[in-house]
């Protein structure tokens, strides 16, 4: 059974980066990767779609989740949206996600990134076990995108 | 010796294309919308060449200032007034491409492989670099690849005119008259050869020669240099050209990537890696490059370094040494382009590469070092630095930025990589109405060449013009050679 959600919000980051949106937008795809260790088997479709499995711990088991991502608004160098589309569970566990990461340059040459997660379809099963999981884990993705980020400008 | 004009021709047409793919499209259906009747030869059993197999980026610059950019990419190899007549023209790819009924998009990935197909100019520190903007033919991955989609609108304008296609029909020579005039061809349809007159004239768009060892080893003397590209290029046009008294300019220029050869295929794997995680080590296992700050198209010039003490290419074949992430992040041959790409699927942990043998493995370094015949001491001794350097965030040996750096872990895992090349650009010189030049820089009557074929790139390349200049010189080679008058 599916439940029709309008736009819950998972998580949403908000940090300065010392460093220009030009910056920025180059490192972001390979910080994203890279803090994404468990992403795997990625098959890059065209240059706005890619398929993968992801590799994650949640409820202290690891999951496979198939994922298939398409870049959905791409405006270089202030904003990127990809809508991800994750299963497992041998299709018990869908998930439609969007993250939309926004690049804004601040003063003295720095820039301001928003990244914010919203689930925009979810089975009802999968809300009712996953939805915090979802939560903790793209906050924790926004957190080591943030990290790696600082590390890098 | 020089062919005679035949008494009697096999077939006749005003403006004959030789080769087909994104030139000869271009050029057979732009003399086919002045009227003319048009012939394309393909010696190979299908169209497209190169073109269908490509990135299929097509420029379409933003402004006339893209000239100052490519003016310093080509170090005074090409008249500055080819490349005016270039921008001028390429400024209306994408309208062309609309006009013809197909819609194009803006290229901008995220820039997550290495190397990758960048958005924006391969040099963006010279001038006019910001007027480089890449497009594509619209389309989702299920309509195909870039350069699918590009090649089924481009042959479904030839289809749709009913143009005249002979596949598996290789020209063989020009036929010059007394005059000079390139009047016909001869070509070998089955067993036979025929000889076809062209009024108006001819035009060559029949690739390079990336896999014509002989002209390779003149050339580009890095043996073995294997080819991503298609096995048609053979440098057909070029002899004949040759054979009636052109020019050659270009003939050193090409763009390389690096690739795996696999005995039982005839063209490399383009090889391209999704994780940071690798580093390159020549074949004494000493690292020697900035891995992630190779521009895409130029790895000939990083691989080409000769070692006068030891005479030999140390370089070539190079081996690319990576770690369990990046064995598992995807598949090292993505099949975004290449000759292979419809033959073969990799496996997208590389698993099958490596049960195959084509990747080696090790549990530890000295162990990989042995499979690949390295002296385990110099490799690990590499490796020690390399993890030392990323463990640092800064590679003060050659550069590579923080971003790109990552230590490997055990177990480890390697590659070997080969310069390979995706075309060439030398051919036939020509000017800026796409007229083939003698030696004394005059135009050889009714003799036109566009595309890869003598294109009009000749030290530094930027991505997605080939495409762009096939289409622009393969309209106005098609636009000129139908207005020329009918000989007799």
């Amino acid at each position: 059974m599916r439940i029709p959600m309008a736009n819950t919000a998972l998580a949403e980051r908000k940090f300065i980066v010392n460093a220009a949106p030009d910056r920025v937008w180059r490192l972001i795809g390979k910080v994203i990767f890279s803090v994404l260790p468990g992403m795997e088997s990625m098959e890059i479709l065209d240059e706005n779609n890619f398929r993968s499995l992801l590799r994650v711990k949640m409820m202290g088991f690891e999951w496979i989740l198939k994922l298939r991502g398409e870049m959905v608004d791409i405006s270089p160098p202030e904003a990127f949206s990809v809508r991800l589309l994750l299963e497992g569970l041998g299709g018990l566990v869908k998930a439609d996600q969007k993250v939309a990461l926004a690049m804004t340059p601040v003063e003295n040459g720095k820039t301001s990134v928003v990244c914010r997660a919203t689930v925009e379809d979810m089975g009802f099963l999968p809300r009712l076990l996953l939805l915090g999981e979802a939560r903790r884990f793209a906050r924790s993705t926004f957190g080591a995108i943030e990290k790696r980020l600082q590390e890098l400008a | 010796m020089k062919i005679s004009v035949p008494e009697k021709w096999d077939m006749e047409f005003d403006v004959v294309v030789i080769g087909w793919g994104s030139a000869g499209t271009a050029a057979a259906v732009t003399a086919h919308e002045q009227g003319a009747k048009v012939l394309i030869l393909e010696k190979m059993p299908e169209g497209g060449g190169n073109s269908s197999i490509c990135g299929g980026n097509i420029i379409v610059p933003k402004g006339k200032e893209f000239v100052e950019y490519l003016d310093t990419l080509s170090f005074k190899t090409t008249e500055r007034e080819i490349l005016e007549a270039f921008v001028e023209e390429a400024l209306k790819n994408g309208e062309w491409i609309r006009q013809m009924g197909a819609d194009v998009q803006v290229f901008q990935p995220l820039e997550v492989a290495y190397p990758t197909m960048i958005a924006g100019a391969g040099f963006p520190h010279v001038r006019g670099a910001e007027n480089v903007v890449k497009y594509n033919i619209k389309g989702t991955p299920e309509e195909g690849k870039p350069s699918q989609r590009l090649w089924k609108f481009l042959s479904g304008l030839v289809a749709k005119r009913g143009i005249q296609v002979l596949t598996a029909t290789p020209a063989q020579e020009l036929i010059p008259n007394d005059r000079g005039e390139i009047v016909g061809v001869i070509a070998q349809r089955e067993s036979k050869r025929i000889s076809i007159k062209a009024r108006r004239g001819i035009i060559l768009t029949c690739g390079g020669y990336e896999n014509d060892p002989w002209m390779k080893w003149d050339y580009l003397p890095v043996k073995p240099l294997y080819f991503l590209g298609t096995p048609g290029n053979t440098g057909d046009g070029i002899r004949m050209a040759q054979k009636i008294g052109a020019d050659l300019w270009h003939m050193t220029r090409l763009a390389c990537l690096i690739g795996f050869k696999a005995p039982e295929f005839e063209a490399a794997f383009w090889v391209a890696f999704l994780s940071e995680g690798f580093l390159f080590v020549d074949k004494y296992g000493r690292r020697f490059v900035n891995e992630a700050g190779i521009e895409i198209h130029e790895y000939y010039r990083e691989l080409s370094h000769f070692d006068m003490e030891k005479m030999e290419y140390p370089r070539v074949p190079l081996w690319a040494v990576f770690d369990e992430q990046t064995k598992k992040r995807g598949p090292l041959s993505r099949g975004t382009a290449g000759y292979n790409r419809d033959l073969y699927t990799w496996s997208l942990d590389n698993s099958a590469e490596i049960a195959k043998g084509w990747i080696q493995q090790g549990i530890t370094v000295s162990e990989l070092a042995s499979k690949i015949s390295m002296e385990p001491k110099v490799l690990g001794e590499t490796l020690d630095r390399y993890n030392h350097l990323c463990k640092a965030g800064k590679d003060e040996d050659f550069g590579r930025p923080r971003e790109d750096l990552r230590a490997l872990e055990a177990p480890f895992y390697a590659i070997q990589l080969w310069p390979s090349l995706i075309n060439t650009q030398g051919g036939p010189r020509r000017d800026k109405e796409s007229r083939v030049l003698d030696p004394d820089g005059k135009p050889i009557p009714r003799l036109y060449a566009a595309g890869e074929l003598g294109s009009i790139w000749g030290f530094l390349y930027q991505g997605a013009c080939n495409i762009g200049e096939a289409l622009v010189f393969g309209r106005i080679a098609g636009k000129n050679a139908a207005a020329e008058k009918p000989w007799s």
